[in-house]
């Protein structure tokens, strides 16, 4: 056999475990055939076995005298092209050949497991296989041995199959369940393989022997640090300077060329156990310094060391240290520098991988830049979390706080360069950039601008313009409209708007509501919040945007209080003040849970939720805010209902209601301390007419110092008390009076006497007093006994019950005759005589509504339905 | 003869008018406080003849300050163990000075019909399953000071006895006896009864004349021809129409029954989520114990039980149904009230507009 021949002739080369591997699985093939005929397997198995027993130990033999002969003499055993290679190399030789061996043993024993048919050992094996292969794979070629054993392990898997669906006779379980996982494997690994294992499949003989003479110096190639473009210099410098020590105490020299390798290393090290990782990134930042010389090195090298140093901060709590973020930062600023100089170098997500440690990669034909895998907006999002990170975790009362948040600066910075090195990609279409990159990173901008005043805006846009170069410019928000921070918002939120869908869309519009709230524009805000239709839909959004929801909304209904337009205000706030937990709406806080036990894992995810407080809203004055508003409302409104019982229910504001309860039951009241304190004192006051004393505890709280123009605020809280003072006055004192002076009025609350008469003639028409205004003798004339008596309201009561009664009996009619096409009818026909009567009853109420002394009671209904029943 | 009278039900309570009107008494002197007592008599052929009455011992309240205490209390005399002996007494002292000494039932005062509670079904209960020939006297005071004495006879229908004797008062049972809040009550018409003596006594009460000058009457003709004018029923209370106090009493005792059946509508979906949620349980266990089984089957192993889930969990015990009936007849009771009041008043308003209006 073709053994001895190349046996004998392989004095120099290395390559005998590679002669071995020929040798096997020709004689594996061999054996393949033998058990198809399922003759002569015992034979087979033992002349295998004695095969095997004798090739180690030649191979053992071999192995000695080869690294023997490699450490006297290095240049002798070059075989390949470059002869000039004589740079010292260290040997990893023979841990390499172990692996050969390795792997060797695993094929062996995946034949053996084929002999008798086990294949949950043969699904051990071609694991362990699968392991050692990846440590051995040179480039994206596997050792032909490899290459091989998988094919052949293929085609007897599948003949098994067919096999087995031919024989009635089951495999015993775990058998079958090896047979499963290897078909499973197998499918996907040999995928991987699949050119060569078609060139294998086609000539097994040509395979092995052709790739002898090409693959098997590629192994040798493999431990030794070649140099392909090495200049002199570089040499010289590698000998001069850096002979560190590695954990083992190897020297081991960083040379422009051994980057790639390094890199390899440390990548396939990530993510292990056991790594350290500040080591790697001290290798790192010294192979930085290693002057890579090509960009594609550079490029690599930096990404590298930026996701390693972001792995310092992954996994618990713990955030990343300030130096590393500094430095992720930096390294991030130089890659993007590199990025920008050097055009014809890309960095998109999904490109090949250059797998050749050793010869630089080169721009292919046909094609102008060379890409680079990676993703520089993932680099940069993650920048960008690591300091929310950090900000959270840092007491916001400290100046470390402020330290750590002038570094806003910075990563505002590298957005905005992201961000133009993004629409410069997008540019070229045949890059495929996804619009989905440039997406992230502009919402990444909108969310540093978003809740900013646009003074800060402004100084961050300069800054961010300042350190790009002078013709840079971008194409979605231009340089000259940088200055303004509305117009900002405007474009990046519709830029979004436009360009993407689902949640950004809607973080896009959120963002902009809430600048134009923060900037007064209520009209504005209203508008676009309304037109979005999110508050029908935000329940199905994740949490983070459901809290901008919420921010936005809260941002609102102050721009609305600032706008004087108490009523919205109160609106807005209620959903997010009313429920009591505005601390976690807003995360800006968890609450204290009593009842219900919240799992550590939750109380994580709440806290990593929880926004840095430079982006928090006063909640405070949110508080005083909402219950400024509601007091302006409530007060009028408990005076007009005054102790009838049908409109008890009316209650805008239940926080604020049940505050108002616990005030009034205390006994001594002393002065007040807090805002509540403050606004319930001022509730009394006003309740009871003194709308100067409410003016006076409402202006006496501090918080309104935070709102911009203080002085207007409160000159539109004083104005806004007198006019519900003098409507709550109106509405207890009413029944006491028979006329009433608007220049009386007008003298008490100090307003003059058209506000006045505004005002009565607003609660006339809307019905709440029954009065009349003389205008020739400028006073109200009240009318009396209008309201309903107790009778009256009691069968309102009355009727509203039984109606809601009847709903409740429907309801249930319903549920029990689901589908039930008789019962639907008749529900039909019943509903049908109801509505007839409700019908009735209108007429019947509009016909005695026509009765003006019943009219003016401001009660058709009730006091038409009564007259009816009257006159029989 | 006893055997008749055993097997004849009752068909009507008679009333004799010292009954009347020691009941009247006793329970507008107790207003507001519920009043209850006694009623002796004997049965008649079918006709409860009501003769003579006496109250339960008020309970001593002062050391309980509130009202409503006292009212309970008084509510619940006739079942206290207290007051069967007081009862017993009673009635033997009776039996000794001659007086019809059978218990017939007892009385108690209510307010616009508000009578309709458990307190009044366990009272009348433990009277009827002693003694089928047993009813319950009521007596509004509050319609009664409105002109026309309101005294009311009841008993339980022998269904509701029945239910009531086992306590049973799920949907489904309710269903099966067909027994509906209309089914709670017998009304027996009531008669009062004078004594003859009483009635000559009555025509014979002296009225003030009418005009001063009475001629005198010339012989014993003129006496047969022109009798003693007895006096019409005196004052105009009749007259009044008081319709605001009446409607107002009535809608707020209606919104209380109202409320009473949310609640008990509350109480009842309660329980109706809770069985769905066990039931829902309890098909997944099984579901799940099939599969069990199934496997096992396979495997060759002996079936688990699949009757364990009765052991494992407990269906939530379905609520009584008494109160929802109870308020149902309740309000049935005041709408027929409120029905009745409003026919008559609206005659009277009738009355009014005919003399009002110009011809």
């Amino acid at each position: 056999m073709s053994r001895f021949f190349r046996g004998g002739d392989d004095s120099s080369t290395d390559s005998s475990s590679e002669e071995e591997e020929v040798y096997t699985s020709e004689e594996e093939e061999e054996k393949v055939q033998a058990e198809d005929e399922s003759s002569s397997e015992e034979e087979s198995d033992e002349e295998e076995s004695d095969e095997e027993s004798s090739s180690d130990e030649e191979e053992g033999a071999k192995k000695k005298g080869a690294s023997r002969f490699l450490q006297s003499d290095d240049e002798s055993e070059e075989e390949e092209e470059e002869q000039s290679d004589d740079e010292a190399t260290t040997k990893v030789k023979s841990a390499k050949d172990k692996r050969f061996d390795e792997l060797e043993s695993t094929i062996s024993q995946i034949q053996n497991g084929q002999k008798i048919n086990d294949w949950s050992l043969i699904a051990n094996e071609f694991d362990k296989l699968n392991r050692q292969v990846v440590k051995l794979q040179d480039g994206s070629k596997a050792p032909k041995s490899y290459i091989k054993a998988i094919a052949d392990l293929e085609d007897f898997m599948n003949e098994t199959l067919a096999k087995q669906k031919v024989t009635p006779k089951k495999m015993n379980a775990t058998n079958a369940r090896g047979l499963n996982a290897v078909k499973q494997r197998i499918r996907k690994n040999n995928k991987e393989y699949q050119t060569q294992i078609d060139a294998y499949r086609k000539d097994a003989d040509a395979f092995m022997e052709s790739d002898d003479e090409v693959a098997a110096p590629k192994v040798v190639s493999k431990v030794r640090f070649e140099a392909p473009v090495v200049s002199a210099e570089q040499q010289e410098e590698d000998d001069k300077g850096f002979s560190t020590v590695d954990s083992r105490g190897k020297v081991v020299q960083y040379t422009p060329e051994s980057i790639l390798k390094h890199l390899r290393a440390i990548i396939e090290s990530r993510g292990k156990k056991n790594t350290d990782r500040l080591e790697q990134i001290k290798v790192m930042e010294t192979l930085n310094k290693v002057v890579p010389i090509t960009p594609y090195q550079k490029i690599r090298v930096l990404q590298t060391l930026i996701s390693a140093r972001f792995d310092l901060g992954a996994g618990g709590a713990a955030q990343m240290p300030l130096d590393q973020w500094k430095a992720a930062e930096r390294d991030l600023a130089s890659l993007l520098e590199i990025l920008e100089k050097e055009k014809d170098h890309v960095v998109v997500e999904g490109a090949e991988e250059w797998d050749d440690d050793d010869k630089l990669p080169t721009i292919p034909e046909g094609e102008k830049y060379l890409k680079v895998p990676g993703s520089v907006v993932s680099l940069i999002e993650r920048l960008d979390d690591e300091l929310t990170r950090s900000l959270q975790a840092i007491d916001p009362h400290t100046s470390e706080y402020i330290d750590r948040l002038t570094d806003e600066g910075s990563l505002y910075n590298t957005i905005f360069r992201g961000l133009l090195y993004y629409e410069h990609l997008r540019k070229d279409a045949s890059l495929e950039v996804p619009q989905e990159s440039l997406n992230r990173i502009i919402q990444r901008r909108l969310d540093h601008v978003y809740y900013k005043p646009a003074q800060v805006v402004k100084i961050l846009e300069e800054n961010a313009w300042k350190q790009v170069s002078a013709e840079a410019d971008s194409e979605i928000t231009s340089r000259s409209q940088s200055g303004d921070a509305g117009k900002l918002i405007n474009i990046l939120s519709n830029y979004l708007f436009e360009n993407s869908e689902g949640i950004i869309r809607a973080r896009a519009m959120l963002c902009q509501i809430y600048f134009l709230a923060l900037h007064d524009e209520y009209y504005k805000s209203r508008d676009l919040m309304l037109t979005s239709h999110l508050q029908e839909t935000i329940a199905n959004f994740d949490i983070a945007t459901q809290i901008l929801y919420n921010r936005t909304l809260v941002q609102v209904g102050l721009c609305a209080f600032r706008k004087g337009l108490v009523y919205d205000a109160q609106n807005t706030l209620q959903e997010i003040c009313g429920s009591g937990r505005q601390k976690e709406l807003l995360a800006q806080g968890v609450m204290i849970q009593r009842y219900s036990q919240v799992t550590p894992e939750q109380e994580r995810l709440e806290k990593q939720r929880q926004l840095p407080f430079h982006m928090h809203i006063n909640l405070e004055l949110l508080e005083c805010v909402y219950l400024t508003c509601s007091m302006l409302l409530e007060i009028p409104l408990l005076a007009q209902t005054g102790s009838s019982p049908d409109v008890k229910k009316r209650i805008i504001s239940k926080t604020y209601r049940r505050m108002l309860e616990y005030h009034e039951r205390q006994i001594f009241t002393g002065p007040p301390e807090n805002t509540r304190d403050h606004v319930m004192q001022a509730s009394k006051a006003l309740a009871a007419g003194e709308w100067k004393k409410a003016t006076d505890f409402i202006h006496s709280i501090k918080i309104w110092d935070l709102m911009p123009n203080t002085e207007g605020i409160k000159t539109m809280l004083a104005k806004q008390i007198q006019e519900e003072g003098l409507r709550t006055y109106l509405f207890t004192y009413a029944p006491f009076y028979d006329t009433l002076a608007i220049a009386t009025l007008s003298s008490m609350f100090e307003l003059d006497s058209r506000k006045v008469s505004a005002v009565v003639s607003k609660m006339i028409s809307h019905e709440e007093l029954a009065a009349a205004l003389d205008q020739v003798t400028e006073t109200v004339i009240f009318r009396k006994g209008v309201e309903l008596s107790r009778l009256q309201s009691l069968a309102l009561t009355l009727s509203d019950k039984a109606s809601s009664l009847i709903e409740t009996n429907e309801r249930t009619l319903e549920q029990k005759t689901q589908g039930s096409a008789n019962a639907f009818s008749r529900k039909d026909n019943r509903g049908g005589g109801q509505r007839g009567g409700g019908q009735r009853g209108g007429r019947g109420g509009a016909r005695t509504g026509g009765n003006p002394q019943r009219q003016a009671g401001g009660t058709q209904f009730t006091g038409g339905a009564l007259g009816n029943a009257v006159r029989g | 003869m006893a055997e008749v009278q055993k097997d004849a039900p009752i068909k009507s309570v008679q009333v004799e008018a010292l009954v009347v009107m020691k009941i009247v008494k006793h329970c507008s002197t107790s207003f507001p406080t519920v009043a209850t007592g006694s009623i002796v008599g004997m049965d008649n052929n079918g006709a409860i003849e009501v003769t003579n009455s006496f109250q339960f011992p008020s309970v001593d309240v002062s050391s309980s300050d509130s009202h409503s205490d006292a009212s309970s209390l008084a509510a619940a005399a006739p079942r206290a163990k207290a007051n069967i002996v007081y009862q017993n007494e009673m009635i033997r002292h009776l039996k000794e000075v001659n007086v019809d000494a059978n218990n017939v039932g007892w009385y108690t005062s209510a307010t616009m019909g508000n009578f309709i509670n458990m307190s009044f079904i366990e009272n009348q209960y433990h009277y009827q399953k002693e003694n089928e020939k047993t009813v319950a006297l009521v007596h509004d005071v509050s319609r009664s000071s409105q002109g026309a004495l309101s005294l009311r006879a009841f008993k339980l229908s022998p269904e509701f006895m029945t239910a009531y004797k086992e306590a049973k008062f799920t949907t489904e049972s309710l269903r099966n006896s067909k027994l509906t809040y209309k089914d709670i009550f017998v009304e027996l018409p009531v008669n009062v009864h004078n004594s003859h003596l009483l009635t000559s006594f009555l025509h014979q009460i002296p009225a003030p004349p009418k005009s001063a000058e009475i001629p005198m009457p010339a012989s014993l003709d003129d006496i047969r021809r022109d009798p003693v004018q007895i006096p019409a029923h005196p004052g105009f209370e009749s007259l009044d129409l008081s319709i605001d106090p009446f409607l107002e009493k009535t809608c707020d005792l209606l919104l209380d029954s109202i409320e009473s059946h949310y609640t008990d509508l509350n109480n009842h979906q309660y329980y109706q989520r809770q069985l769905t949620r066990e039931q829902f349980k309890i098909t997944q266990w099984q579901a799940k114990r099939k599969a069990e089984n199934a496997a096992r089957l396979a495997a060759k192993q002996s079936p688990l039980p699949e009757d364990e889930w009765q052991r494992l969990f407990k269906l939530p015990q379905e609520p009584s149904r008494l109160e929802g009936m109870l308020n149902a007849r309740q309000v049935d009771q005041y709408a027929r009230q409120v029905d009745a009041f409003t026919a008559n008043i609206t005659a009277k308003m009738f009355a009014v507009r005919g003399n009002l209006l110009p011809e």
